[in-house]
């Protein structure tokens, strides 16, 4: 006795999503160290000491600049 | 109030910078004045000082010439620089489940120092590392991190150096016990001037006719510095004598006088940089069997910890943990074992378990985006969903800009989890937008671009992925996976070749493998 294949019609279609590529893993982060913290807290502020120290440096280079084209103009003037 | 008994109280409470003005101006009145002077340099010292335990920076001039390690092709499994992950034989979980560091490390709980650079197997994996931004590598150690402030510190103060290293008489100081040693820390640690720092402590030790340990282990320490590892050991030798005599007398005294626990006063220092100096010289089992021997004479000692991160390094990570938790049981809030513990339990697949660790984190006062991050991962996949945004929220806000684009990224894997794939595909776009080198976003980009049926995109991606970060098997993998769809099927033999010498255990390499091999055969 041969069954024949019953393929119905209708009805919901099942499919199983079977990813065949491997994503990357979430990655906890890990904690810095005490060290490692004062290290890059260290290394921002004399970043910014440095920089604080470049812009006065620049003012003063740029207050010496003015006053030396005042005096100039003054010269011109006379 | 007496301005110097003022400033000693400040340095007592450590507020160095209010110590360090009162004794400017106490010797701008006095310039000869020594005890103002020797407290300046305490203070200063103290300010920058540095714990050395946690491992220093190595520099890339150390890791392509160095010709210190005596085995160069080790056998597996005593040295750190071909440790492998997941070699057979080693328990722990595998690649594919515990995401690598870009030296090829798993990640750890805690990054430190020492731990950021890792060791590269070949020269031209070390010049690729500091390519990206985030973890660049400095080329020589005149550049290192140490240097770089020595000079910035220089540069703020107005009336220059505080200490002219160049005019010191330096014989004058080192016969003098009460400054000599505060001064040498201040060269040691504030100046970076290693050279000077070891003139001062070749005469010092002279001075007090070879029988201070200190100065021998100072010695030691400056030889280390400049790379002299053989000289430093012999140093580190002939002081441990000094030591265990003076450390005797210390025993014998606190029981008598029945105080406080030796170990609170003198720490195993010699043992531990002997331990150093051998893993410098990679040879991590000796290392192992130094600290091993120091920790029967001073058992809980903190070179305990750097048991673990040896053990670490070799990928051993099952016995790592077991030292985690042996550490647990002398200081239950060291944040290291507890922080490597959670992240261990989250990737043996307990997330439940890695919270609570990390809850104990955050009671015990550790806020920023790091600690929220995990939390919020562990909520996840722990089931507790009310929880996992919340903390990334926290975290998102707490972030600056070196992490939050691994933020972005753990949100992304949040939203797959829940089948939003638009929101995913987002917050990967996100974490590329403030990270561009971020190597695993491009891979899971790539995934997603897959799945929409945007193949070239797809390639692209992996492509990007895998020249950022030769570390990440996924990217190698896939981009075989997508080469042997689309037909190209050399490319696909080339490339799963790289993913299994990244990851030789990766059964889907190897299956892809076996089927190209196949092919190969039947042409």
């Amino acid at each position: 006795m041969v069954f024949k294949e019953v393929l119905p019609r209708k009805g919901l279609l099942y499919q199983e999503d079977n990813m065949p590529l491997a994503l990357c893993r979430p990655k906890l982060m890990p904690l810095k160290s005490v060290t490692l913290e004062k290290l890059e807290e260290m290394q921002k502020s004399a970043i910014e000491k440095t920089k604080q120290q470049q812009q006065q440096q620049q003012q003063q280079l740029a207050q010496g600049e003015a006053s030396t084209l005042e005096g100039s103009r003054v010269d011109i003037h006379n | 109030m007496d301005p110097l008994y003022l400033a000693i109280s400040y340095f007592r409470r450590r507020k160095f910078q209010k110590c360090i003005d009162i004794c400017t101006n106490l010797l701008e009145a006095n310039p000869y004045d020594q005890a103002p002077w020797s407290l300046k340099m305490r203070a200063m010292t103290e300010d920058v000082w540095m714990d050395e335990d946690d491992g220093e920076e190595e520099v890339l001039a150390d890791l392509l010439f160095d010709d210190n390690s005596i085995a160069m092709v080790a056998r597996p499994g005593t040295s750190l620089r071909t440790a492998r992950p997941q070699t057979t034989g080693q328990t722990g979980p595998s690649q594919a489940v515990r995401p690598a560091t870009q030296s090829g490390r798993p990640l750890s709980g805690v990054v430190r120092p020492g731990s950021q650079g890792g060791r590269p197997g070949t020269v031209d994996q070390a010049l690729k590392t500091p390519r990206t931004g985030h973890t660049a590598r400095p080329v020589s150690a005149a550049t290192g991190r140490h240097v770089r402030l020595g000079t910035a510190s220089m540069l703020s103060s107005v009336n220059g150096p505080f200490i002219n290293m160049a005019r010191l008489n330096v014989s004058k100081y080192a016969a003098q016990p009460t400054v000599a040693k505060a001064l040498f820390e201040y060269i040691y640690y504030h100046e970076n001037d290693i050279r000077h720092a070891l003139d001062l402590a070749a005469q010092a030790t002279q001075a007090v006719q070879f029988k201070d340990w200190w100065w021998k282990i100072q010695l030691a320490r400056c030889y280390y510095k400049l790379g002299l590892y053989r000289d430093a050991e012999k140093q580190v030798r002939v002081s441990i004598q000094n030591y265990y005599y003076y450390y005797k007398i210390l025993v014998v005294t606190n029981t008598v006088l029945n105080i406080l626990p030796f170990s609170n006063i003198v720490t195993s220092i010699p043992t531990y940089l002997l331990g150093r100096i051998s893993v410098r010289l990679d040879q991590p089992l000796a290392a192992l069997e130094v600290y091993k021997s120091g920790l029967e004479k001073f058992p809980g000692e903190f070179i305990i910890r750097n048991i673990f991160r040896i053990h670490e390094g070799l990928h051993d990570l099952q016995r790592a943990v077991k030292i985690y938790k042996d550490v647990l049981i002398y200081d239950a809030t060291n944040v290291e074992s507890i922080a490597c513990i959670a992240t261990n339990h989250f990737y043996t697949d307990q997330p439940e378990l890695a919270l609570r660790f990390y809850r104990r984190l955050l009671q015990m006062g550790i806020y920023n985006c790091e600690i929220f991050n995990n939390l919020a991962l562990c909520c996840f996949y722990a089931q507790q969903y009310d929880m996992t945004l919340t903390c990334f929220e926290r975290a998102l806000s707490l972030a600056d800009d070196d992490c939050v684009a691994d933020v972005w990224y753990n949100l992304g894997h949040v939203a797959l989890g829940i089948g939003d794939v638009n929101l995913a595909y987002q917050c990967f776009r996100l974490a590329l937008s403030s990270n561009n080198d971020h190597a695993e976003s491009y891979n899971n980009l790539g995934v997603l671009e897959y799945r929409r049926g945007n193949l070239e995109t797809a390639r692209a991606f992996f492509m990007t992925a895998s020249s950022l970060a030769p570390h990440l098997f996924q990217s190698f993998y896939n981009h075989a996976f997508l080469a042997n769809k689309t037909g190209d099927l050399q490319t696909s033999y080339v490339v799963i070749k790289k993913s299994l010498e990244v990851f030789p255990e990766h059964h889907d390499s190897k299956e892809l493998l076996k089927s190209l091999q196949s092919h190969f055969h039947a042409l």
